[in-house]
């Protein structure tokens, strides 16, 4: 190597020992809530989002969109959902195998109860259908 | 029928009436009972509290009505603690006659057509067969204790207390402490997380839970050395590789090399699956600092 090429390597090498040494380390902590999810306390919110997660899933939106369910559907009928029937929906997903169809068992379930209380006139959540009443 | 079993045998520890006139009120807007009822609990609570500005923060127009988790997330935005209490007639009770106003969701429609109602509750005279609300546009609401105990049901029972950080609702359940730091931990100060885990720690000193948030809230607030002693504790105390893992991060962030990396082979020791991607992080971290 010349001599300028190996000082300038020294040097770089000199900077970067000394990044080093002034890097303050931030650890990388373990978040509480992860540590009471895998103890079994999974907050409300937490369990809207994984059940709204399980919805965007590739497999289960097109397994929606097959029977014409769109998942903006699917996330309002969620929404409207009080957190214990979210907390049920979350196990039911949790305890059923994870394959798609089963998944989508599980959904659409919880759909066609609505869709037909929808169409009795006691609910009004999907603005497609028209009430008997 | 939980009235009746109350009314005939009542618990010889709750007293047989209670109001808390003290309460302050806000009468609802439009849709906006949320708003009204979480301001109620918080003046209660002595936290600052408008409807008005707690409206655009907890209120979803779209859904004309306040989700159960924006409820929460108000409280705890204004920085109290939001409790969830046990799903019983006798555990709201009881917390009125502790002093706390509980905020309720009621059905006060058909199971199949709802018609969602937050409300708080002040007060019950189990003789008389009431109970006493802060609700809507009345100051002073008296409800039978059945048609309550109704309304209240076809909601799952759901309420919670707000209170300030370190106190606690009586009948406050183990899992309900842990949910309650966890949420408050996302949006507080780290000090007053600290106060709520290290209350709740005095309680359940068995729940690793607290015990990570305490040592967490502890590391943010800046007292690495308290976060550290915390995290060592629970470490040995559950054979935890999460609390092996952050008592190793920390010691790093103390220049304490040697101990980092014993802490974090402890870690690995503890052989968790589920916690083997963050141990072998943690691993590396403390080896690349060598």
């Amino acid at each position: 190597m010349k001599r300028s090429t190996r000082w300038t390597a020294s040097l770089v090498a000199a900077c970067l020992s000394f990044a080093g040494l002034m890097q303050t380390a931030q650890a990388t902590l373990v978040a509480t809530e992860q540590v009471a999810a895998s103890e079994g306390v999974r907050s409300a919110t937490a369990q809207r989002d994984y059940v709204n997660a399980t919805l965007a899933r590739d497999d289960v939106a097109a397994g929606l969109a097959e029977r014409g369910v769109s998942v903006e559907q699917a996330r309002a009928r969620v929404a409207a959902l009080t957190d214990d029937e979210v907390a049920v929906v979350a196990h039911t997903l949790d305890t059923a195998p994870a394959g798609a169809s089963d998944v989508l068992g599980v959904i659409l379930t919880v759909f066609i109860v609505l869709l037909i209380t929808d169409i009795l006139g006691f609910t009004k959540v999907f603005p497609f259908t028209r009430s008997i009443r | 029928m939980q009235t009746r079993a109350l009314r005939e045998q009542p618990p010889v520890d709750l007293a047989r009436s209670a109001e808390l006139a003290g309460t302050p009120f806000f009468a609802q807007t439009d849709y906006q009972c949320g708003p009204a009822a979480l301001a109620t609990v918080l003046a209660a609570a002595g936290f600052p509290a408008d409807p008005g500005e707690l409206g655009p923060q907890v209120f979803l127009p779209a859904r004309t009505g306040t989700l159960q988790i924006e409820m929460i997330a108000g409280a705890r935005r204004a920085g109290a603690v939001a409790t969830r209490v046990p799903a019983t007639l006798e555990a709201v009770l009881r917390e009125v006659q502790a002093g706390h106003p509980v905020v309720v969701l009621q059905n006060l429609g058909l199971s199949w057509i709802p018609a969602w109602h937050y409300a708080v509750l002040v007060g019950y005279d189990i003789a008389a067969g009431e109970v006493l609300l802060r609700s809507g546009t009345t100051r002073r609401e008296a409800m039978t204790m059945r048609t309550f105990e109704h309304t209240w049901k076809r909601s799952g029972s759901w309420a919670f207390v707000a209170l300030p950080p370190g106190q606690w609702p009586v009948t406050v359940q183990e899992a309900a402490a842990v949910e309650a730091g966890v949420g408050f931990e996302r949006v507080a100060p780290p000090s007053q997380a600290v106060a709520v885990y290290r209350s709740a720690l005095a309680r359940w000193p068995a729940n690793l839970s607290l015990a990570m948030g305490l040592g967490n809230s502890l590391h943010a607030s800046g007292d690495l050395r308290g976060a550290a002693e915390v995290f060592r504790a629970a470490a040995t105390q559950h054979r935890s590789a999460p609390a092996w893992i952050n008592l190793s991060g920390t010691l790093l962030e103390l220049g304490e090399k040697g101990a980092a990396l014993e802490a974090a082979r402890s870690a690995q020791a503890s052989g968790d699956a589920a916690w083997q991607v963050q141990s072998d992080a943690a691993l590396q971290e403390a080896l690349g600092q060598r």
